[in-house]
This record gives C-alpha cells, sequence and structure tokens, in this order.
C-alpha cells in the first residue's frame, strides 16, 4: 500500500523500526519491525496489550527512550529522518512537528511551576515571542481545551488542578505550536470514564483546531472504534493487524484481534454470551519463538505458524494482517474460534433477581473520616463523607455491582459491609444478624461465609508466602486446615481456579497478574464461603486475562452457589457479570435496580452520563450514539453540595430544567424510590428514562 | 507564612527548654568545678573555696542552680540565660565567658559558612555529573571518593590534609597552605585586606577537611533525587515540548532536585558543628570547638552548659530556615 506518492506526503513514516533493551538476562526486543505510515489530519489507533511494543515505539519516535535503548530502522516526520538526530535538531522537531501526551496527567506537570508557565515555555521553545505574548497564548490553549476561567487558572499549580484538568493542560502543550502529529499514549488510562469522554473531546479539538494528525495508543478498543480512521494492532513488538477501523473491527484477519473482541464485555451485550478469552499469555521478549508470536495461544494454530513467521499481507483494500490463515477468519465469531470443547458460548440463564433471599444486607450505613489540621495540635477541621445512608441488599446466588467514579465511596462500603471498618451509623446484617452485635469469636467465625478478593494482584499475596501457603493461610486461621483434608484440599482449590498442583510450591513473582488473581480468588474460597465481596477484582488486568477472570467467577457462582458484591468502575464488565446494580454518586446511591433495566433505561442523569460515557468496541455504534457530557470535576466529599449532590455537574440541571425547578434540586434531598409503577428506584426528582447504549 | 513562622518559633521553646534541661543535668552529674581547686598543693585555705563555691552557685540545690542558670534571677548578674549571661567560669572573675564565646564564634562560624558552601555547591555539581552519567566511569569515581569520605572520620581526614599541607610546603620551600592556626600569630600592621587574605589563607586546609563529612553525604543524595527527577515524567514532556536539552537539565531537573538538599543540608549541620571540634583541635584554631575542649578539660560547667545550648539553638535556626525555605521551593508547600 506504500505508494511512492502516499509515501511523500505521510507527516510520519515508520519503517522497519527495531527497539531492544539489555537487561540481565539478555537483550529484550521491545519492537520488531514496525512500519507505519500516518496521511496528514488522520487518527491511528495503536493497540495492543501491556508489552505489546505501542509505547516503546512512540518514544523511539520522539527520542525519549532511556539511554542503552537500542533502536534501528527510519522514522520520518514531514519527510524529515528523526532516528538519531543530534539532541539539538531534534528539539527543534519535537513539539514544533511532533508532539506527545503522556498516560499519567499527576506527574506529567513540574509541580514547581505555574500551568501557564509550562504552556508558555513550549510556545516560547518554538517562537521567538515575550513571556507576556507566550502567556496570552496560554489562557487562548486553555480555553481551547475546554478548562473554565482560563485567565485564573493559568495561574496555577498543577497540584491545584484534577487529573482531568491537568491532562488537558498537557494536550494544551501539545497544541501549542500547531504541530503536524500529535501521539497520545494512553492518554485516558489513568482517568474516571466521564473525565475520558472530556479529555477525549479536548483532543478532538485541538485535532480540529491545528489540523494535526493523531496516533491514539491504547489498550481500550471502545476508546479506539470512536476516535480513530485506522487502527493498527501490535502483537509481541510487531504490528499484526492494520486497516480501515470499521474493517478491523466487522472484519479482522488476525486470530488475536479476533480473540480480544471477543475477550472484550460490551455494555450492549448482555449477560448470555459468554466471554472468550484467549488462553495463555504473551510470549517474552528475550528470545521470541519463531514463527507467529501468537500461534502458542491461537486456536487455529498449525505446524507451519510455528515454524514460519506469517507476513503482514494486504487481505482486502487497505486491510493488512500477519496470518497464514486469515482467509480462514471470514464470517467466524470469536466464540466460536476460541471457546474451547467443554466451554458451551452460552451461559445458563441468570437466576430470576427476586428469587433469593436476602444474605448480606446493610441499612443506613455512614461513614466519615476526618480530615486533620496540620501541626502539632491536629485539630479536627473537617470530614471526609465517604459514605452517607448506604443501604443494600445482597441476596443469595446473585451478584450485585456497587458501580461510581473513583472517591464515590464504594470501596468504603465494601469494607464497612466485611466490618474491616466500623460504620458511624447504620446497621449491617447477615442473615438477619447485625454484625456489629455479635462477640468477637461469633464475627470470626461469620467472617469464614464473607470472603474479599482485592483489586491489585501484586500488592494483596505476601511475597515471602509460597502459594499453598497462601491458599492455606485462612484454613490455618480458622483451625480448619487438617478438617478439610489438609494438602488436598490446598491441590483442590487450585485446580478450581484453573492451577495445577505443582504451582503450589512456587512463590507469588513467578506468576503473571492474571495467575495471582486466581490464587487470591483461590484463597478467598478456601473457607467455602457464602460472599465473596469483589473489590475491582480485574480492573489491573489486560483484557485477554481479565475475560478469564470473569468467565472463572461466573463458573464458580455457578458451581458453589456464591453471592458476588462486585465492585467496579467498568461498566462494560458490570454490565457482564452483574444482576443487579447500585450505581453510587458521593457516598450515596443514586440508582439501583435489576442491570438490565438500569442500563438498558437509566433514569438519574449521572447513571445516564456514565453509560453514555462508556465507550462501545464499535466504531458505527460509536459513532451514532448519542453522548451526555458532565461538566467539571466531582466536588469535594468533605464539603458535598446541599440539596441533590450531582446538581453541580447535572446536565439536566444546567439545560433543561426552569429556575422554580432547580430550586427543589438545591433545596430538597431527592430520596431514592420508583419513579415510574414497577420501575427501579432513582434519586433525582426529575428522573426520566433513557435508552443510551 | 507570618502565623506559620510564629507558630513554628513557638515549637521550638519547648525543644530548647527540654535541651536545657538535659544539658544541665548531663553536666552538672558528670563534673564538679571545684575539683581543680580541691586538689591544688598547697591546699587553699577554707575561705577561699568557700567563696569559690558561692562565687559559682555550688552552695545551691540542684533545682535552684538551674532556674538561676536559666533567668538569672537571684545571682550576682553574670548568670541567666535569658539575659545573655553565660554564667562564671573557673578561670575566676575576670573571664568574661560571653565575650570569649562571641570572640570565638566569627572565628567558627567563618570556618563552617565555607565549609558549608564549598560541600553544597561540590555535592550538587558532582550529584547531577553522577546523575547524568549513570554507571558511567565518572559515576563510580565520584561514588568512590564519596564513600571514602563517608567512611573516614573526620580527626583523621583531617590530620591527612594537615600532613599533606606541611609536605608540600617542604617541597615548595615555602609556606603556601597554613597548617596552624586561624590567623597569623601577629596581625599587627596588617591592613584589612592583608587580614582578610590571611584569614582565608588559614581557612584553605581547615574548610577542605570539615566540608569533606556534609560533601560526602550530600553528593549521593543529591544524586538520588536527581535521578528521580530525570526519570520523571515532567522531565519526558520537557524534552517532548522542545526545549534544549541545557534548558531541561536547568529548569526542570535541578530545579525540583534541590527541594530535598535543603532538609537532608539543615539536618547535617549538628554533624558540622561536632566536626569544627576536632578540625580546630587538629589545627589549633582558638575557635568555639577548641573552646569545648578547654572547657571539658577543666570542669567549666557554665561554659559547657551554655556552648550545647548555643549548639542546639543554632540547629533548630537551621532547621526552621530549611523548612521555610521548603516553602519557596516547593509551591505544594504552603503554610497556613
Amino acid at each position: 500500500m506504500a505508494g511512492a506518492a502516499e509515501q511523500a506526503e505521510a507527516v510520519l513514516r515508520v519503517e522497519d523500526l527495531h527497539v531492544s533493551f539489555p537487561t540481565e538476562d539478555g537483550r529484550v526486543r521491545a519492537v520488531r519491525g514496525l512500519t507505519l505510515g500516518l496521511r496528514p489530519g488522520e487518527a491511528l489507533g495503536i493497540v495492543g496489550e501491556s508489552g505489546s511494543g505501542k509505547s516503546v515505539a512512540s518514544l523511539a519516535v520522539m527520542g525519549l527512550l532511556p539511554r542503552g535503548a537500542q533502536v534501528t530502522g527510519s522514522a520520518r516526520v514531514v519527510g524529515r529522518e528523526v532516528l538519531h538526530l543530534p539532541d539539538e535538531e531534534l528539539s527543534r522537531v519535537r513539539g514544533e512537528r511532533i508532539a506527545m501526551v503522556f498516560q499519567d496527567p499527576l506527574t506529567s506537570l513540574n509541580p514547581v511551576y505555574t500551568v501557564g508557565r509550562q504552556i508558555a515555555e513550549a510556545v516560547r521553545a518554538h517562537r521567538a515571542v515575550s513571556e507576556r505574548e507566550a502567556l496570552a497564548r496560554a489562557v487562548e490553549l486553555l480555553a481551547e481545551v475546554g478548562i473554565p476561567q482560563p485567565r485564573e487558572r493559568v495561574r496555577s499549580y498543577p497540584h491545584e488542578l484534577s487529573g482531568g484538568m491537568r491532562q488537558r493542560v498537557v494536550i494544551a502543550i501539545a497544541m501549542a505550536n500547531e504541530p503536524d502529529v500529535i501521539i497520545a499514549d494512553e492518554p485516558t488510562t489513568a482517568l474516571d470514564v466521564t473525565v475520558q469522554a472530556q479529555v477525549l473531546e479536548a483532543l478532538e479539538a485541538a485535532r480540529r483546531r491545528t489540523g494535526a494528525a493523531l496516533v491514539l495508543i491504547t489498550h481500550d478498543l471502545g476508546v479506539v472504534a470512536g476516535h480513530v480512521d485506522r487502527v493498527a494492532v501490535m502483537y509481541a513488538g510487531r504490528l499484526v493487524e492494520q486497516g480501515p477501523v470499521e474493517e478491523v473491527f466487522e472484519r479482522p484477519r488476525m486470530p488475536y484481534t479476533l480473540g480480544l473482541l471477543g475477550s472484550q464485555p460490551r455494555l450492549d451485550q448482555g449477560r448470555s454470551l459468554r466471554l472468550a478469552p484467549i488462553s495463555g499469555a504473551p510470549p517474552t521478549l528475550l528470545a521470541p519463538p519463531p514463527g507467529c508470536p501468537f500461534a502458542p495461544r491461537c486456536p487455529m494454530a498449525e505446524a507451519r505458524c510455528t515454524a514460519e513467521e506469517p507476513p503482514l499481507r494486504e487481505v482486502s483494500g487497505g486491510h493488512l494482517a500477519a496470518c497464514h490463515f486469515a482467509e480462514r477468519l471470514e464470517g467466524r465469531t470469536p466464540q466460536e474460534v476460541f471457546a474451547r470443547a467443554r466451554e458451551p458460548g452460552e451461559r445458563a440463564p441468570a437466576p430470576s433477581p427476586a428469587a433469593g433471599a436476602a444474605l448480606l444486607r446493610a441499612e443506613g450505613l455512614v461513614k466519615h473520616f476526618p480530615v486533620r489540621s496540620k501541626g502539632v495540635v491536629r485539630r479536627r477541621i473537617g470530614d471526609v463523607h465517604a459514605v452517607c445512608g448506604v443501604s443494600l441488599e445482597l441476596r443469595e446466588h446473585e451478584t450485585l455491582a456497587l458501580v461510581g467514579e473513583s472517591g464515590c465511596g464504594k470501596s468504603t462500603t465494601a469494607r464497612l459491609l466485611l466490618r474491616l471498618l466500623a460504620p458511624d451509623a447504620g446497621r449491617v446484617e447477615f442473615e438477619g444478624a447485625d454484625i456489629a452485635a455479635l462477640p468477637r469469636a461469633e464475627l470470626r467465625r461469620l467472617r469464614q461465609d464473607m470472603q474479599i478478593v482485592f483489586q491489585d494482584p501484586f500488592a494483596s499475596l505476601d511475597p515471602r508466602m509460597t502459594v499453598s501457603e497462601i491458599v492455606a493461610e485462612p484454613l490455618r486461621i480458622h483451625g480448619l486446615y487438617r478438617g478439610h483434608g489438609g494438602a488436598a484440599d490446598v491441590e483442590r482449590l487450585l485446580s478450581t481456579v484453573g492451577l495445577g498442583p505443582e504451582h503450589g510450591a512456587r512463590y507469588p513473582h513467578e506468576f503473571s497478574g492474571g495467575q495471582r488473581q486466581r490464587i487470591g480468588i483461590a484463597r478467598a474460597l478456601a473457607l467455602r464461603p457464602r460472599t465473596l465481596i469483589l473489590d475491582e477484582p480485574v480492573s489491573a488486568l489486560d483484557v485477554s486475562i481479565q475475560a478469564g477472570i470473569i468467565n472463572l467467577l461466573e463458573d464458580l457462582q455457578e458451581e458453589f452457589g456464591l453471592a458476588y458484591l462486585f465492585v467496579s468502575h467498568d461498566l462494560s464488565v458490570v454490565r457482564h457479570i452483574a444482576d443487579r446494580v447500585a450505581v453510587m454518586y458521593l457516598g450515596k446511591v443514586v440508582e439501583t435496580g435489576a442491570a438490565d433495566r438500569v442500563f438498558a433505561s437509566a433514569a438519574h442523569p449521572y447513571t445516564q452520563t456514565l453509560v453514555s460515557a462508556i465507550p462501545l468496541p464499535d466504531p458505527r455504534k460509536e459513532r451514532r450514539r448519542q453522548r451526555i457530557l458532565v461538566q467539571g470535576d466531582v466536588p469535594s466529599p468533605s464539603a458535598p453540595p446541599s440539596g441533590c449532590r450531582f446538581r453541580t455537574r447535572c446536565p439536566k440541571f444546567a439545560d433543561e430544567l426552569s429556575e422554580r425547578e432547580r430550586a427543589r434540586c438545591v433545596e430538597e434531598e431527592p430520596p431514592l424510590k420508583a419513579r415510574v409503577p414497577g420501575g427501579h428506584l432513582t434519586a433525582c426528582h426529575y428522573a426520566q428514562e433513557r435508552s443510551l447504549v | 507564612m507570618l502565623v506559620f513562622v510564629i507558630r513554628r518559633l513557638l515549637v521550638t521553646v519547648p525543644v530548647l527548654l527540654a535541651a536545657s534541661l538535659l544539658s544541665f543535668l548531663l553536666i552538672d552529674v558528670t563534673g564538679d568545678p571545684l575539683a581543680d581547686l580541691l586538689v591544688q598543693q598547697p591546699p587553699p585555705s577554707e575561705e577561699v573555696i568557700e567563696a569559690e563555691r558561692e562565687r559559682l552557685y555550688m552552695d545551691r540545690p540542684v533545682y535552684e542552680r538551674y532556674w538561676l542558670w536559666l533567668t538569672g534571677i537571684g545571682g550576682n548578674g553574670d548568670i541567666g540565660l535569658l539575659r545573655g549571661e553565660f554564667g562564671p567560669s573557673v578561670r575566676g572573675p575576670a573571664f568574661d565567658v560571653g565575650a570569649e564565646v562571641a570572640a570565638r564564634m566569627g572565628v567558627t562560624l567563618r570556618l563552617v559558612a565555607a565549609a558549608v558552601l564549598l560541600a553544597l555547591g561540590l555535592a550538587v555539581f558532582t550529584g547531577v555529573v553522577s546523575a547524568m552519567r549513570q554507571y558511567s566511569a565518572v559515576d563510580y569515581t565520584l561514588t568512590f571518593i564519596g564513600f571514602l569520605a563517608l567512611a573516614m572520620p573526620t580527626f583523621w581526614l583531617g590530620a591527612l590534609i594537615k600532613e599533606a599541607g606541611v609536605w608540600a610546603n617542604g617541597q615548595l620551600g615555602a609556606t603556601v597552605f597554613y597548617t596552624i592556626g586561624d590567623s597569623a600569630a601577629d596581625t599587627r600592621g596588617m591592613g584589612l585586606w592583608e587580614r582578610i587574605a590571611d584569614a582565608g589563607g588559614h581557612l584553605v586546609l581547615p574548610t577542605l577537611a570539615l566540608m569533606l563529612t556534609g560533601y560526602a553525604a550530600w553528593s549521593r543524595y543529591q544524586r538520588t533525587a536527581m535521578l528521580e527527577v530525570l526519570n520523571s515524567d515532567y522531565v519526558r514532556l520537557a524534552h517532548a515540548k522542545g526545549l534544549p536539552r541545557r534548558t531541561v537539565m536547568r529548569r526542570h531537573a535541578l530545579r525540583t532536585a534541590l527541594i530535598p538538599l535543603t532538609s537532608v543540608a539543615a539536618v547535617t549541620i549538628a554533624e558540622i558543628l561536632a566536626g569544627t571540634v576536632l578540625i580546630e583541635t587538629v589545627f589549633q584554631w582558638r575557635g568555639l570547638g577548641t573552646l569545648l575542649v578547654e572547657a571539658i578539660r577543666t570542669s567549666d560547667a557554665y561554659v559547657l552548659m551554655g556552648w550545647l545550648m548555643l549548639a542546639g539553638t543554632l540547629v533548630v535556626l537551621a532547621n526552621l530556615a530549611a523548612d521555610l525555605l521548603y516553602g519557596v521551593l516547593d509551591p505544594r508547600i504552603r503554610y497556613e
């Protein structure tokens, strides 16, 4: 496809890029033979899981790799070779021709300078203007990326701005000199979904304004679907598929891409379809196997795949794939290709939500954390209202999801339910017994029925204990190790979560993230609990690994009749796994009900913005969808707004309500109740169901 | 800011009070100021001893003496820290401790200031070079020098440097390096510039010896801080903006990497004060350090206590200065 004419007009042209790093174990070959072209004004998405080389490639183009990295090949920006340029010349290209936005906005800005100065500095690096003129330009740029009151904000220090605002400042820096190419490396991964929508909007604005081409690097297929023209998929340092975004999403020709699409839970799919995870883990880049790097995980692999590395070849107009058997994927679904024989593609229908009896019930839970002054006396100067009157009910054999953005109090609620924290008010009942009133010994016994799986599989396992010891520890604590069958029981638990008995003698660091999370689940299951509290159990994992854990959780629920309280910020995952959901905002439940209903016809404006902010991995749908953007950031939980807590950001409050109607939102807190007969519960005076998926 | 300074000063009051109590009690139980007098041959008369006991306030109980030492209320006007009096010395009623301390403080502060400035400058420079050339021959050499200086006791380093100075003078056949005293024995007839040049010349070797303690620790800290900043996202973003490398290093890397050094440096001031005692002894300076040694030798209780309180106050002030500097250097820290 690289015709001479096209090559000439490309703003970025990467050819046969190789990057490797020396490590103690040998050379890690992070990028192997990457070839890419970017036309003026085009948006290209690069998708891949961690370790696929997508970030390394972009840093190599920018000349930002640490010393010691070995880079070969060619990268031309507007016709000019930038690899191995002397520092001085490179700094004239950076910022002026090609700019970059990094992943973590909290660390991307220098804490000791005002944001205005940092933007002005970018302007002055390439333009001979005075500091005053550069600051005036900074104000303009802040306005363009949608920061309110840019004149005041220009004097703020980074720590005075929220994550979303800081990322917009970084975008403002990137567009300061109207570059030809902007590379955004996971620009929204560290942000909440509603803020993600704002930042992606700012990125679009930057493109419109500067006419720059965009390289959007991400692991999120949904983000790619809605924001790029072409997409490139990377795996183990190689480009394995590339083409127009609709083409790749609808007719993937590389099994890996198909697998990624199949393991991604979707907001527009019900619970009936089982996810199709990719088995195994990506290969080590120390000594990549000969042949196709995906062959060991590919269900279609044949002898030829392990012997001969497939070249990237054109399969249809502008669509390239690196697979010997690309044509065989014609018309096949991920479930057909990836589901193993014993795993049916369909799930058993969910039990009807009303069926089970209440197992765990919380009423009016309140938890405030004191904010203390600095200094010797440390007076109490305020409270963080983490949880304010939350009532929940978890029934037998069901999954209740607690969703919301960071700081909404969902994890605190989970800890209150387990009584890892004592509530300031309210009660928690387990099978009708108030757990606060239980004597210590009783509470201890009760803990056997309630176990927790944590978010971070790296921090939640003791690195000095073997896997067997970790899994056996709860049994020993409760004196049940012998009673339950000792080592044999531990082996059974390991096999339940898909690990072999030989794994028991190893230490956690020898396992991948997904395997560690399986160990965490085995530990939680050891006491044969009836309830599992799952605190963001899959949010630290890559998509293809995440799908395997979700399937495992579903199987375990089926097999042992467990009840799950699933705490998550990821609505796609929740949509897939939950029977019922409770949406939290600033310490309160604003909407709750059966998952199908809440997602299909959200009635609270906050739920509506959340649902509409979740990107769908479907380019056509994603572009047609109605979006509801919220303004601003979550207010401080130490001074929540009066009346309805969401009113300060509520699009309905801002645009639709009359003065009189607004007064009610300010003065009166909306109770959580059914707004239409037989409907789910919503805490909004003016609730109105809308379908947004 | 003003409120913070006042609050911070108020906090130092209990610290200094505790320091005064400890200094007083420890000195009080470890030596008797009258000991020398009592063993004199021929033995002095009972009246002389009694008069000396009264002059040194040894006739009063401990708690009264502590109170007297702090406030001077009920004394003869020659005691009371709060009135600026250090107390009587065993050297006799004519010996004014305050004047002696003031004279010697000038000498010592000269040494401390020169050592601190030189150590800071060198530490920042070598720390930055080490970090920017991590794992290079330069880095390893500087690391080796740093650890050597850390491992060698100050008095030994001082003695080595002094001997080296003596040897160099011998080789050159002229006194290039001054190895004895803080200034020429006879400064009469010298003009102002000659005096300054003379004092400066005498400073060279002792400063070098004293500086190494601070330098060794600080350069290590500076290297670590600089490495951390060099790997930070904002330095990467500064490169990505297209700023020249030098500007990135100076404006983004060095500026932030200096912040942690302020508090580390303040803490090390105490070590440097301790170092002056050894260095002044080695180079035979008449500074505060040798005053301490003389006071210990003669059980000069009030001089000792006063010395300890003075050192304590200096350390407290250095830390206060570091705290305030932090507020200026790091906008994330704002004092209300």
